[in-house]
């Protein structure tokens, strides 16, 4: 998709600007009113674009100032769809989860205008990432379906609505955010479908970002999944996984996590160039975009602008010696 | 036939003290939360929710619990917490304990939350666990697994003890991991359980859930517990097989609705599921409950899951 060699990206989220977050609890216990919250996401938005082009990315994307959590925030905005409270994960997290009371439709954009606004503050090439619908349907209660694979189907569907939507409003690069597939391999094969349905006749190239999981238990049959690329975390584990990766030919392009999102350190530029240069015992340079393992959001903004700048000076270096 | 609603252990957090324990504890740090004030007023409303469901044996909704099960190595000796973990299918995770020293019980594990359910409410049964504990940490201490396992009885015995002078007249020991074990699992667990319950003077339920129990018969008959647990929700049709297979004099605590789904059953299915049961069990008494823990769901949907329960026998 991309014309450069080795373009970096982010997976989606970057931490929220302290002044954000307290304005949102502010604003959520009603002292503040909506236009000045509405001002604030914005201008949000534009200091992470600004950070990420400073930092030298390729693909940009807005750091999701928006969207609270990965389930919730498209939950909110398709019908069908309720949160009665909110749900532990662990310790003291917790996050709203919903329940599925009613048909799965398409009510109105989740990601579209997110995009437009984006599209006007950056000439950067953009990508869109998407919760898939096996990971908002995992996340949530089942009431309405029979099966918890129908009700899977019927969000790929509302999904699919959006993916068109985007495409048309001129986006070209779309990411479908899934780690809850490696979950539950024994339902890789409706996640596929799944993924199937959610990306039918969309004209746009297509990532599938997976986390946390044992991949050797889904490759290569991920390899079937149909998009153009499979957007992985390899650092967290130290790129042991690269020799699964190695036992099959890998038939797509690659995002190549090469920063370890769980750690404060910052990974020098040699390291990462290091890091980079194993994904070519996998795929050529050219089928490899070079990214951060997951989203950037529970670090601190310094230490991810320092990753990013890392990241984005070791793919340039690359780029040059190649 | 006689029914004694009861709850399986885990309940939501009333909101404002999720919020309270988060800025004690932060989002992270290892630090456990106390029994105070408002921790007092927490047990109460969820004790509050219970009575008013019509529950007749209650918990204390394990309030304080950050790792599920896990929580009873909290205030052991010989664990150090590592990275998050999934528990079973869910989605919600712990901390997994690793031991690294002989596990031994230095203070008392739950002994200060019971006490303190207490005297709101008398009728709560304190939960303990044993082999799932075992099973769901990582041995790095001990050569022999068995030792581990019996060592961690041990501590639960002297608990368990503690408990029973506190007054306690019946405990559950929770494990989910039964289901998932081997016949050496199921037989080690049987010599564990004998260690945890000697010369204590209370009865003993042994809860399971998550799927059905036929991994566990029959051996599970010879345990020394007078009430078997078992979930017919997840384990629907082998459950209701395995008690008509198996007639025992023991009490069945049969869990009876889902207490992972907002969905709530219509109480006239869950009375035809009840009679099912009650028409395969010998004794004259039968506990029912939600299949699991209630901490699942979201605060408002905990109570609505206990009134169906109380519903279908109504």
């Amino acid at each position: 998709m991309s014309d450069k060699i080795l373009p970096t990206t982010v997976v989606g989220s970057y931490p929220k600007p302290k002044w954000l977050n307290q304005l949102i609890r502010e604003h959520s216990a009603g002292s503040i009113p909506d236009e000045v919250m509405e001002s604030a996401y914005s201008d949000s938005i534009k200091a992470v674009v600004k950070e990420h082009e400073l930092a030298g990315v390729d693909i940009l994307w807005d750091g999701e100032m928006r969207r609270d959590e990965m389930t919730s925030y498209f939950a909110d905005h398709i019908d069908g769809f309720t949160i009665y409270g909110e749900a532990r994960v662990w310790g003291n997290n917790y996050y709203r989860k919903p329940s599925i009371v009613d048909e799965l439709s398409y009510r109105d954009e989740l990601t579209v205008s997110e995009y437009r606004n984006l599209r006007g503050l950056t000439e950067h090439d953009i990508k869109v990432p998407i919760t898939g619908p096996y990971t908002i349907v995992d996340w949530s209660f089942n009431e309405h379906y029979r099966t918890k694979e129908d009700a899977i189907y019927a969000l790929a569907e509302v999904i699919n609505h959006e993916l068109k939507a985007l495409v048309k409003s001129g986006a070209s690069f779309i990411q479908i955010d899934d780690p809850a597939i490696p979950t539950h391999l024994d339902e890789l094969e409706i996640a596929k479908n799944s993924v199937e349905i959610a990306t039918n006749g969309v004209e746009a190239y297509t990532g599938l970002h997976i986390c946390y999981g044992d991949y050797s238990k889904m490759y290569p049959a991920v390899l079937d999944f149909p998009v153009d690329q499979l957007d992985l975390e390899l650092a967290n584990k130290g790129f042991q996984d690269i020799s699964i990766f190695r036992e099959h030919d890998f038939t797509k392009d690659i995002g190549f996590g090469c920063l370890d999102v769980h750690t404060k350190r910052v990974e020098s530029v040699d390291e990462i160039k290091d890091n980079i240069r194993k994904a070519f015992e996998i795929v050529e340079p050219k089928r490899v975009y070079v990214d951060p393992d997951c989203g950037l959001k529970l670090l601190s903004s310094q230490v991810s602008f320092q990753k990013l700048t890392n990241m984005c000076k070791a793919a340039k270096e690359l780029r040059d010696e190649l | 036939m006689e029914y004694a609603l009861s709850t399986i252990g885990s309940y939501p957090r009333p909101e404002w003290f999720r919020d309270y324990l988060r800025k004690q504890e932060g989002l992270q740090k290892d630090s456990r939360g106390v029994v105070d004030e408002s921790y007092m007023k927490a047990v109460g409303e969820v004790l509050g929710e219970q009575r008013n469901a019509g529950i007749d044996l209650l918990t204390d909704g394990q309030l304080l619990w950050r790792n599920m099960l896990c929580h009873l190595y909290d205030n052991m000796e010989g664990f150090r917490l590592s990275g998050l973990i999934r528990y079973f299918d869910n989605n919600m995770y712990y901390q997994m304990p690793e031991v690294v020293g002989k596990v031994e019980r230095k203070k008392s594990l739950i002994l200060d939350e019971y006490i303190a359910a207490c005297s709101v409410e008398k009728k709560i049964k304190p939960v303990l666990s044993c082999y799932s504990l075992v099973d769901l940490s990582r041995n790095k201490f001990y050569g022999d697994e068995s030792e581990f396992l019996m060592d961690v009885a041990g501590v639960m015995n002297q608990e368990a003890k503690a408990l029973a002078d506190a007054g306690a007249s019946i405990i559950q020991v929770d494990e989910p991991s039964l289901l998932y074990a081997d016949k050496e699992g199921v037989e080690a667990a049987g010599e564990a359980f004998e260690v945890l319950t000697k010369g204590v003077d209370s009865s003993f339920i042994l809860a399971t859930y998550f799927r059905d129990a036929k991994t566990l018969y029959p051996e599970v008959l010879d345990y020394p517990f007078d009430v078997l647990g078992l979930d017919f929700v997840e384990g629907l049709d082998v459950n209701l097989n395995i008690i008509k297979e198996h007639p025992t004099k023991k009490i069945i605590q049969a869990g009876v609705v889902d207490g992972r789904t907002t969905l709530m059953e219509n109480p006239s299915k869950v009375k035809e599921l009840i009679d099912s049961i009650s028409g395969l069990v010998s004794g004259e008494k039968l506990f029912l409950s939600p299949n699991t823990g209630l901490e699942y769901l979201p605060y408002v949907k905990a109570s609505e899951k206990m009134g169906v329960l109380s519903a279908s026998v109504d």
